[in-house]
């Protein structure tokens, strides 16, 4: 039954909504699709941020999509026409819809077929079924939804990853000490007597570096940087350790090193000397000058004056002056110990010597050492105080006695009769009492030795400030429980040699209030000419061997510190021959005549001007064999030939 | 005054009943018979191909014998002038006055018919052949400067032997243009081929009945008019023509290999207008899709050119039309892809 035309737009309308209607919802549902699928990127990128609270606001951005969806859906909104057609197809009716929706605006007077077409297309609609023409509203991304809810749910519920903690860079460490006993060493570096000028201004420029640096410890410094400086300041006073006779002076350094090697007496001098060891050295003189035998002193006195007067004259006034101190102190030495002696044979031959004097003079007799000269001052005056007027006559006549006998120079005949003369008074007495007091007092050590002793004790403090910073920053480490792999290795290499490498292992533990470090082990290698002590708590073994001229010291010495102390035992060998090798720098040039070949063949003339001429090489003169050499050559024919051709005039 | 509705079922009936009463002599060739009620209903000519003996004379012979229309049937042949066609100014001698009683009156040639069947229409020359051109554009022929309207309805079937037959002279571009459809005819099956022997071997049959009077031809190719196209269908068929254009950026990789012309506007005007007519045959007021895929054949294959590579490849006109109608969408891409994803889903 025909369906009234009429009916057709109401109807057809009614069909386009819902058909739009679906589109727009699986456009809608694309759109949260893939909306939500992208939300949970920000969602876990938050969860991994540890924004935990910005997770529940993802899924906003699935709305979004959804909005965009709809938003596209309007934008690709189907026509009339499109849908017509789509009804079309769905309800098999041949175009029908669309010829209809077609007509929609023409009268029937102009069309007598408008009205069959609206009709049938009408009536398709009445009958039609709506879930045949019902758009497909899923689509397989549309799975994305759930899974994607599913996937934000998860990461909004997930708790947040623990804080990692932070791991501060090597070196970076803040390091902050109240006391730096150490560095008032190095302060007290701008006290000390001065060799000289130069040195007074270089010795307060590093006690004043030395205070700076005590004060940013005090308030907190980097660990590298502490270390840096601190490595700064041993390096400073490893050379003033080694200033004496540096640089210019080395000649007048060696020449007197050469003078004192020359005599028996002062070889080892000589060494101490050569090694800037005037701590060495001053031990040696204070063996010499507490020597009971005189003429060995008057020999090291002459030593070391000809060494000073070399030394001086070899441009090198402060190794010079320290020598010339030397023997001063070795003459000041030497009458202290005669003194001492001549009292000790006096009281010996009164009958008054005591055990504890005898075994002092004995001790004083074996070392040489100024430490016993004091001791047996000290025990003399104590023994003196003890005399009765009696003894003390009996004392004095006895050092006259002496003073009377052969073999005693005049010089200690009028020593003998001082002392003597000091005895027979209470007064005199007295005053011997307190002379010998004050020998067992005084210093006699030279400036310079002093002066390397306190550079010592700097060095030291140096060594101790640096301990303290590195047990300080590992103790900052092990706070945040990180446990760090020890690894390191020390290599030997002497000057013209090369330690085999060394091994080592080194282990830290650190345990703080929050982690666990894990022991660490380790096996490396590194290069440390000079091994340098480094903190730590870890054990380490190491050795190496190495070969060459290098003492030592520098070719694998021993490795010291708290941290690793490893054995480096090593020997560098003799070179084969090297007390014969000489170089020279200015090697003398041999004339000789021009290498052969240089102006061989012939010049080449210049078109219109000179002809080709024989060239005037010493060919001739120096290669007679090779003429001809070519033909004689062992090459094949044609080579030869070519050759030949090649250098054909 | 019957309504169109009334109408498009009565010639919907007619039409069925020429095809049942045509079907009572020629043994099968449904779609050959189908695509000549078509081409009747549409107005325009038809073009049979085929093999002798297939039954192209017998088919349009029958159909001449079921309309009550003047049937004429020219035998081409290579010596046939068009004179033979059309006809000519002949001197006729009155026998009472003989001295001056003579004059030149016109000889009709059997184009002159309402049904004409031009018989093997190949194998006469060009010339011959163009002789038709003004017949079938026009429905009017001239003689000796004299135009001569041709009696309503006017239809030309020609029977064309393949062209590589020989003794054949293809026939020009421009009067294959003419031919709103060409019909290929097929070999009949077995079985058909069995109630023909049954049929032509017996006794003669009755002539078939006068179905349909030439007003009601008239009146069916009025309705084919009416016919209602919708937008997006006529833009199919102007893709499709379009298409065929071996330089088109949209023709199918069988057009650009295969053709050297596409068809014209003419092929897309007998598209259209063969699709009104299904739909007029199916009784419906509008054409579809479907209305243009059945026709696209027998109106395009005559209309396009193919090239020597297509000759060479054996690429026919078929093929092309094929792949047109594969390339070339009939809707929207909204809507196909929809259409896509239902299929799908029904799948």
């Amino acid at each position: 039954m025909p369906t009234d035309p009429n009916r057709f737009h109401p109807l057809f309308e009614s069909w386009a909504r819902r058909v739009r209607g679906r589109l727009a919802l699986r456009h809608a549902l694309t759109g949260a699709a893939i909306g939500l699928l992208l939300a949970t990127i920000p969602a876990a990128i938050a969860w991994k941020t540890r924004h935990g609270t910005l997770r529940p606001l993802a899924p906003l951005i699935g709305l979004v999509g959804a909005a965009g969806g709809l938003a596209i859906a309007r934008r690709k909104r189907w026509t009339d026409t499109d849908v017509a057609l789509y009804l079309d197809d769905r309800l098999d009716t041949d175009e029908t819809i669309t010829t209809a929706v077609g007509m929609r605006n023409e009268s029937e007077l102009d069309d007598p077929t408008r009205a069959v077409v609206v009709s049938s297309a009408a009536s398709a609609l009445a009958t039609g079924d709506a879930k045949k023409v019902r758009p497909h509203l899923l689509r397989p991304i549309h799975v994305l939804v759930p899974l994607a809810l599913a996937g934000l749910v998860f990461i909004a519920r997930a708790p947040l990853p623990v804080v990692p903690i932070a791991v501060a860079a090597p070196g970076t460490t803040k390091v902050q000490l109240q006391q730096v006993e150490g560095l008032k060493k190095v302060i007290a570096l701008g006290q000390i007597t001065p060799r000289d000028e130069d040195q007074r201004k270089r010795l307060e420029q590093l006690a004043k570096d030395a205070e700076k640096l005590r004060s940013d410890l005090e308030k907190g410094l980097e660990k590298r940087e502490a270390q840096d400086r601190i490595a700064k300041l041993r390096d400073q006073i490893a050379a003033e350790r080694l200033s004496l006779g540096d640089g210019e002076q080395r000649a007048g350094m060696e020449a007197a090193q050469q003078k004192l090697q020359e005599g028996d007496l002062t070889k080892g001098a000589a060494k101490a000397l050569g090694d800037h060891d005037l701590e060495a050295l001053d031990k040696e003189m204070e063996k010499l000058a507490n020597d009971r035998e005189k003429g060995d002193r008057e020999r090291a006195k002459k030593q070391l004056q000809d060494a000073a007067d070399a030394a001086r004259k070899g441009g090198a006034p402060g190794v010079a002056k320290a020598l010339e101190d030397e023997k001063k102190k070795l003459d000041e030495r030497g009458k202290r110990a005669d003194m001492l002696r001549e009292l000790e044979k006096g009281l010996q031959g009164s009958g008054l010597e005591s055990d504890d004097l005898k075994q002092q003079s004995e001790s004083l007799d074996k070392s040489g050492s100024d430490r016993d000269a004091k001791k047996l001052a000290d025990a003399m005056g104590k023994a003196l105080e003890k005399l009765t007027p009696e003894e003390r006559k009996r004392l004095a006549e006895k050092l006259r006695e002496r003073a009377g006998q052969k073999g005693i120079s005049p010089g200690e005949a009028q020593d003998l009769k001082d002392l003597a003369d000091k005895l027979g008074t209470p007064e005199g007495q007295k005053q011997l009492e307190q002379e010998l007091k004050d020998l067992a007092k005084e210093d006699l050590e030279s400036d310079e030795s002093k002066r390397q002793q306190q550079l010592d004790d700097a060095q030291g403090g140096a060594d101790d400030t640096e301990k303290d910073i590195d047990k300080k920053g590992q103790q900052g480490q092990g706070e945040q429980g990180q446990g760090q792999q020890g690894q390191q290795g020390q290599q030997g290499q002497g000057e013209q040699g090369q330690g085999q490498q060394g091994q080592g292992q080194q282990g830290q533990q650190g345990q703080g209030e929050q982690g666990q470090g894990q022991q660490g082990q380790g096996q490396g290698q590194g290069h440390v000419p000079i091994p340098i002590p480094m903190p730590g708590n870890g054990n380490g073994n190491g050795n190496s061997n190495g070969k060459g001229n290098g003492s030592q010291q520098q070719g694998g010495g021993p490795s010291s510190g708290p941290n690793g102390g490893g054995a480096h035992g090593g020997n560098t060998g003799p070179v084969n021959n090297a007390d014969t090798m000489k170089s020279r720098a200015r090697g003398p040039l041999n004339k000789a005549t021009s290498m052969p070949g240089t102006q061989t063949g012939t010049v080449p003339g210049k078109a219109g001007g000179t002809a080709k001429t024989q060239g005037a090489g010493g060919l001739k003169a120096v290669g007679p064999g090779e003429v001809d050499g070519v033909d004689h050559s062992d090459v094949p024919q044609e080579y030869r030939d070519q050759v030949k051709q090649y250098f054909q005039p | 005054m019957e309504s169109f509705e009334e109408r498009l079922k009565q010639a919907a009936g007619a039409i069925a009943t020429l095809r049942e009463a045509i079907g009572k002599v020629v043994v099968g060739q449904t779609q050959v018979v189908d695509q000549v009620m078509w081409g009747l209903a549409a107005g325009g000519h038809i073009l049979l191909e085929g093999a002798p003996g297939l039954g192209k004379t017998l088919l349009v012979r029958t159909l001449s014998q079921c309309l009550d229309l003047k049937f004429s049937r020219i035998q081409f042949t290579p010596d046939l002038m068009p004179s033979d066609v059309v006809g000519t100014n002949v001197l006729v001698m009155d026998q009472t006055q003989r001295a001056a009683g003579s004059m030149f009156t016109v000889q009709k040639g059997p184009i002159f018919g309402q049904i004409v069947l031009a018989d093997e229409i190949n194998r006469a020359t060009p010339k011959t052949q163009s002789a038709l051109l003004e017949a079938m554009a026009e429905h009017a022929v001239t003689i000796a400067g004299t135009r001569h309207a041709l009696d309503e309805p006017f239809c030309v079937l020609a029977t064309e032997n393949p062209i590589e037959m020989e003794g054949t002279y293809p026939l020009p571009e421009a009067q294959l243009d003419r031919f709103l459809l060409k019909v290929i005819v097929p070999n009949p099956t077995e079985d058909e081929l069995c109630e023909v022997l049954a049929r032509t071997t017996g006794r003669p049959m009755d002539a078939p009945p006068r179905v349909l009077t030439r007003e009601s031809v008239l009146s069916l190719r009025a309705m084919c008019r009416d016919v209602a196209v919708a937008e997006p269908i006529l833009r199919y068929a102007a893709r499709l023509i379009g298409a065929s254009d071996p330089t088109s950026k949209d023709a199918p990789d069988a057009a650009k290999r295969g053709l050297r012309y596409g068809a014209g506007v003419r092929g897309a005007q007998s598209l259209v207008l063969a699709s009104k007519a299904v739909a007029l045959c199916e009784g419906r007021a509008n054409v579809s899709f479907a209305d243009i895929a059945k026709v696209a054949k027998p109106a395009l294959r005559h209309r396009m050119i193919r090239s020597f590579e297509g000759e060479a490849d054996g690429i026919t006109t078929d093929a092309v039309v094929d792949a047109l109608l594969a390339a070339v969408p009939t809707r929207s891409a909204n809507v196909e892809a929809e259409r896509g994803k239902a299929g799908e889903a029904r799948t």
